[in-house]
């Protein structure tokens, strides 16, 4: 689903974000991207969703080679992918419904298919009253779940995650984690950019640790 | 289908946010379309004017002594000569002191003392329908005014030149307000549609992010540039209207507006300027786009 091959990033004045990084991530996976703050993590989500060019490398998602991606064929692998980002860019004067929707709207879903995955989204991450609520006036762990719905929400065939659990308690921890986890087992390919222990610690999947814009480890899936 | 729905939702939502600045937009527009189409009627009713005239120009040769019919053959062949005529009329003394006399109706006592040869012969020249601009006129009047015998040529020139000088007076204010039109048009449209780029870049920004085709993004925009030069135009048309039938209520009975037979635009008119309107506010908002969203 995902290749990349010797990518490299920096930023002015020479700041390297990620140096030669080459990785290789299947259909269907979930894959941990782990490291301290300004590890570099959030740089490859960006790379991957195609935010932002690389300075060097071969980035390749779904088969398409993000060099040559321009136009509608662009838009349509973007439809493909979920992104929650970490500063959750959401409309803040708009209602929690209509920021998760924008995502399936633009893929000219049914209004009223629209309407049902967001109510049911918003039951699974326990939202189900603030449908009608105007966005800026939620909590930051309300408004990084909605982030989340909305990620999800057009059933992405890759899944990129930010720090999902930046600002939650336990227990809402575990019910985004949930969504995560089915969202994968319904084929999405999922990759998380965390340093939250509690996520990744007990998980059999691969987990890879950047630090300083380079790879320390790649811990493989433990088969069970 | 499904594209034009989702395109026209997005159109009504950015319409709900932005009303205020489109309503500006929308009182320019008729403001604009209302001041050139206000021009534009009064300069079209003048030129139906002029044509009218002109179907009633003759040109009068005043003799100074009654032509033989020798004489008569010999003028009209030499105004001939000059350029095809509609009609040639001689008017013999006799003929114009009857003439004058039938005018004067009930007071023809007062010629009663005065010879009836005390008004002079003259030609009639009713010229070509093509012979229309007021240099072909005076050169007329010139060449006939060297025909042998001749005391004046007279065709109502001053009031003929004073006319024709107004017509193109107004043709320059038609060509002025038209270009206010254009230029205030384009101006506030891509400025509405400036402002509402920039007051929604972090949604537009997101829109490309979550997948959102150029389409998807600018349709919306072009619709409404399309609804302001069609609501802008119709109203501006729909003012001048009433403005029309206000004058028309006001000043109907003998006088200017009696003289000119003052009509309103016909309906391809309308459509033209309409299409216009609409062609501009959509040229408006596309050169904004294409500048601010560089998509």
């Amino acid at each position: 689903m995902v290749e990349l091959i010797k990518v490299s990033k920096s930023y002015p004045p020479d700041i390297i974000a990620l140096e030669n990084i080459s990785l290789s991530i299947t259909t269907g996976e979930m894959f941990f991207v782990i490291g301290k703050s300004g590890a570099g993590k959030t740089t490859l989500l960006k790379l991957i969703s195609n935010m932002e060019p690389p300075n060097s490398g071969l980035i390749e998602v779904a088969g398409n080679d993000l060099r040559l991606l321009r136009g509608i064929k662009l838009a349509k692998l973007r439809q493909r992918i979920g992104v929650a980002y970490q500063d959750f860019k959401l409309l803040l004067d708009r209602t929690v419904a209509e920021n998760i929707a924008i995502s399936m709207e633009v893929s000219y879903k049914q209004p009223s298919q629209i309407q049902k995955r967001v109510k049911s989204l918003l039951d699974q991450l326990q939202l189900a009253d603030k449908h009608n609520s105007i966005t800026g006036e939620l909590s930051r762990g309300e408004q990084q779940r909605v982030t989340l719905a909305r990620a999800v929400a057009n059933s992405p065939a890759l899944l990129l995650v930010d720090e999902p659990t930046g600002n939650l308690d336990g227990e809402t921890t575990g019910r985004v984690m949930d969504l995560l986890k089915k969202s994968n087992n319904s084929g999405a390919t999922v990759v998380i950019a965390t340093h939250d222990e509690s996520i990744f610690k007990k998980s059999n999947r691969r987990i890879m640790e950047l630090q300083r814009g380079k790879i320390v480890s790649l811990k493989e899936a433990c088969l069970s | 289908m499904r594209f034009w729905f989702a395109v026209m939702r997005q159109a009504g939502r950015n319409l709900r946010q932005t009303w205020p600045s489109q309503l500006m937009t929308l009182l320019t527009v008729s403001l604009s379309v209302l001041i050139f189409a206000f021009f534009n009627l009064v300069y079209t009713n003048m030129i139906n004017s002029s044509e009218q005239l002109g179907d009633d120009l003759r040109l009068i040769i005043y003799l100074e002594d009654d032509p033989g019919p020798a004489m008569q053959e010999q003028l009209r062949r030499k105004i001939t000569n000059f350029d095809r005529v509609e009609e040639i009329i001689f008017v013999s003394k006799e003929q114009a002191y009857k003439r004058f006399a039938k005018r004067l109706g009930r007071h023809k006592d007062v010629l009663k003392d005065i010879p009836t040869d005390f008004l002079p012969a003259s030609i009639e020249v009713v010229p070509m329908k093509n012979l229309r601009s007021l240099n072909q006129v005076k050169l007329f009047s010139e060449y006939l005014s060297q025909l042998p015998g001749t005391l004046k040529v007279q065709y109502g020139q001053e009031w003929i030149e004073r006319f024709y000088y107004f017509t193109r007076l107004l043709s320059i204010v038609v060509f002025l307000s038209g270009s206010l039109l254009i230029l205030t048009t384009i101006f506030m449209v891509s400025y509405t549609i400036r402002l509402t780029i920039f007051g929604r870049q972090a949604e537009l920004e997101l829109l490309k992010l979550v997948g959102a085709t150029n389409n998807y993004i600018r349709t919306p925009f072009l619709i409404e540039g399309v609804l302001q030069g069609l609501i802008g135009s119709s109203l501006g048309l729909f003012s001048l209207f009433i403005l029309y039938q206000w004058i028309k209520g006001h000043f109907s009975g003998p006088g200017l507006l009696e003289l000119f037979s003052f009509t309103f635009f016909s309906p391809q008119m309308i459509l033209a300027i309409v299409v216009i309107s609409i062609l501009l506010t959509t040229a408006g908002s596309f050169s904004s786009m294409q500048k601010f969203l560089r998509i």
